[in-house]
């Protein structure tokens, strides 16, 4: 799942993780990630999360997965331009796997998800 | 004058970085500064940064410049790129650009969502603020600038 | 002005089996806007001409800055992963047991580049050894401007973003300006020289692991060959040599002998190594 409020950052992610093989939903904001997952019958493995959106942003949207048990093996990447060292710690801390910082080359995106064993041995390469 | 929070420097390290990230990723067609604060631009984008700092972060180029960055983030051919395409990724521009500079200024600072004006750049935009450093520069033919404004009542009070 | 077939048949040959890159056809372009440069840099009035001279007179110079320009400069943290999973699930712990007295281990990043092989090693050993435990890096490269960039140790967004996890950008980065830099408490055990590894080298105390990865496809047969001699003598004999995943010591070097590190190959001086612990690659 790749949440983003911009529709180019959304395709760019959405093309890396094509790459690796996943079939990837769009979410413009936290809310309507969140309304999405609410009609899935299968939780998406990995959730690609923007920070700063409308409605919903995704420190919210991390947070409010993490106390949902049906949510529970969602793996969550924070995709943003925040870079400050205490927002990265308050992401982590508020239950999100990784953080990857804006400008991101598709190579860092890659290795990021490969710390999370989400690539597929040799697709790496 | 003293030396602003961010500089010339910093902001073509950002763009050198955004450039290898989405605009040229195989290092061969980057972004090169001239320093004319003249240049002509057709578009702009900006996000706003309030909090302990206020001011804007400006994303300007021509048209066709932000046309071949709209093709080059979204994989497209230059021309099958819509209008909606250069505005979203105008946006997307500013906002890494503002988010990288953010993370420079006084802690306890805010990024505003990032607003797209198909028309030039000029101060008239940013009446109470003023310039505190830019990138000018050519990229494939094409005007680009990245300017830092600050606004000009908290300078005053800083 | 597009590089001719014969040339582009050259370039592809020579980065394929010196680093183990693949250009596919079609990357002219990339081949001919990289090496403009370094046409420019040596005084020949074009790529063709610089691929020319370098044809009728191949020299290791212009082989590393061909390698140098197609190659991405951008390295990452714990670069290919399965080295330092071998250090942490085989090294470490035997070196643990064999050094129960000194309790001090010393690793040294050959050709460091920018650093972050270096500073990976550190963070690897933070993690891993026992308390009351304690380690020495030392990163070396032929680059003055690369010794001094390791050991500002500051990295832009882009370069952290590369393979390190979140949680270690964290806890051994702080923020500076526009960059992040290692925190002092990691630097502290990390140490630079600048050192041409082609030329004898200076007496150092012999170090528990080597890393010398990418670092010999710079190389023609006979350099290799002295490179890996003079490495050799900085390494202690039950101590661990770890190449590049395109590199060996098989064919160059018989001193050495492959064994198996976790899911990756080391590489240990032959003597040393004791019978029945080791396997032939």
């Amino acid at each position: 799942m790749v949440i983003d409020d911009s529709r180019a950052m959304r395709m760019i992610l959405k093309r890396i993780v094509a790459k690796l093989n996943f079939e990837a939903v769009e979410a413009g904001d936290g809310q309507e990630a969140l309304d999405l997952l609410a009609t899935m019958t299968e939780v998406p493995e990995l959730a690609l999360i923007d920070w700063n959106m409308p409605n919903m942003n995704g420190l919210e949207f991390v947070t409010k997965v993490r106390a949902e048990p049906r949510l529970r093996e969602m793996t969550l990447v924070m995709v943003t331009t925040e870079s400050e060292q205490s927002q990265i710690v308050r992401a982590l801390a508020a239950g999100a796997h990784e953080y990857v910082i804006k400008p991101f080359t598709e190579g860092a995106m890659i290795e990021k998800l490969a710390l999370l064993g989400l690539v597929p041995t040799g697709a790496n390469s | 004058m003293s030396e602003p929070v961010v500089t010339e420097r910093d902001l073509a390290e950002m763009a050198e970085q955004v450039w290898v990230s989405y605009l040229d990723p195989e290092g061969v067609n980057p972004l090169v500064p001239h320093g004319d604060v003249k240049q002509l631009s057709e578009v702009h984008s900006t996000v706003s940064i309030t909090g302990s700092w206020h001011g804007h972060l400006v994303y300007a180029s021509s048209q066709n410049a932000a046309r071949r960055a709209a093709a080059a983030f979204l994989a497209m051919e230059p021309d099958e790129v819509a209008q909606e395409d250069i505005s979203d990724v105008l946006g997307e521009l500013a906002n890494i650009v503002g988010g990288n500079v953010k993370a420079m200024l006084p802690a306890g600072c805010f990024l505003s969502l990032p607003t797209v004006v198909l028309a030039p750049d000029t101060a008239s935009y940013y009446p109470a603020a003023e310039r505190i450093s830019g990138l000018y520069g050519i990229w494939d033919g094409e005007p680009v600038s990245i300017s830092m404004w600050q606004s000009v009542k908290q300078e005053a009070s800083a | 002005m597009t590089l001719s077939a014969a040339d582009f048949a050259f370039v592809s040959a020579l980065v394929r089996r010196e680093a183990a890159i693949v250009l596919a056809p079609g990357k002219e372009y990339l081949v001919e806007a990289r090496l403009i440069p370094v046409a420019r840099q040596v005084g020949a009035a074009s790529v063709a001409e610089f691929l020319a001279n370098m044809q009728r007179r191949p020299n290791s110079e212009d082989q590393r800055r061909i390698i140098d320009a197609l190659t991405t400069n951008e390295t990452s943290w714990f670069r290919d992963r399965e080295p330092f999973s071998a250090l942490t699930d085989v090294v470490l712990p035997e070196l643990v047991r064999s050094r129960g007295t000194n309790r001090k281990l010393r690793l040294w990043s050959a050709a460091s580049s920018s650093g972050q092989e270096a500073y990976s090693l550190a963070i690897t050993l933070q993690e891993n050894l026992p308390t009351g435990w304690s380690y020495e890096i030392m990163g070396s490269d032929i680059s003055t401007e690369m010794v001094k960039r390791a050991e500002a140790a500051e990295y832009s967004q882009v370069e952290v973003n590369r393979g390190l996890p979140a949680t270690q950008l964290v806890q051994y980065f702080e923020r500076a300006g526009a960059h992040w830099r290692i925190t002092p408490a990691l630097r502290r055990n990390v140490s630079f020289k600048l050192m041409n590894l082609t030329a004898p080298l200076p007496a150092l105390p012999p170090f528990d692991v080597i890393f010398l990865r990418n670092v010999l496809i710079y190389f023609d047969v006979a350099t290799k060959k002295s490179v890996l001699r003079n490495v050799a003598r900085l390494l202690r004999p039950d101590g661990w040599l770890f190449l590049g995943a395109a590199e060996t010591t098989i064919g160059i070097d018989d001193n050495y002998e492959r064994v198996a590190a976790g899911r990756t190959s080391a590489y240990r001086v032959r003597s040393a190594v004791p019978a029945g612990t080791a396997r032939k690659g």
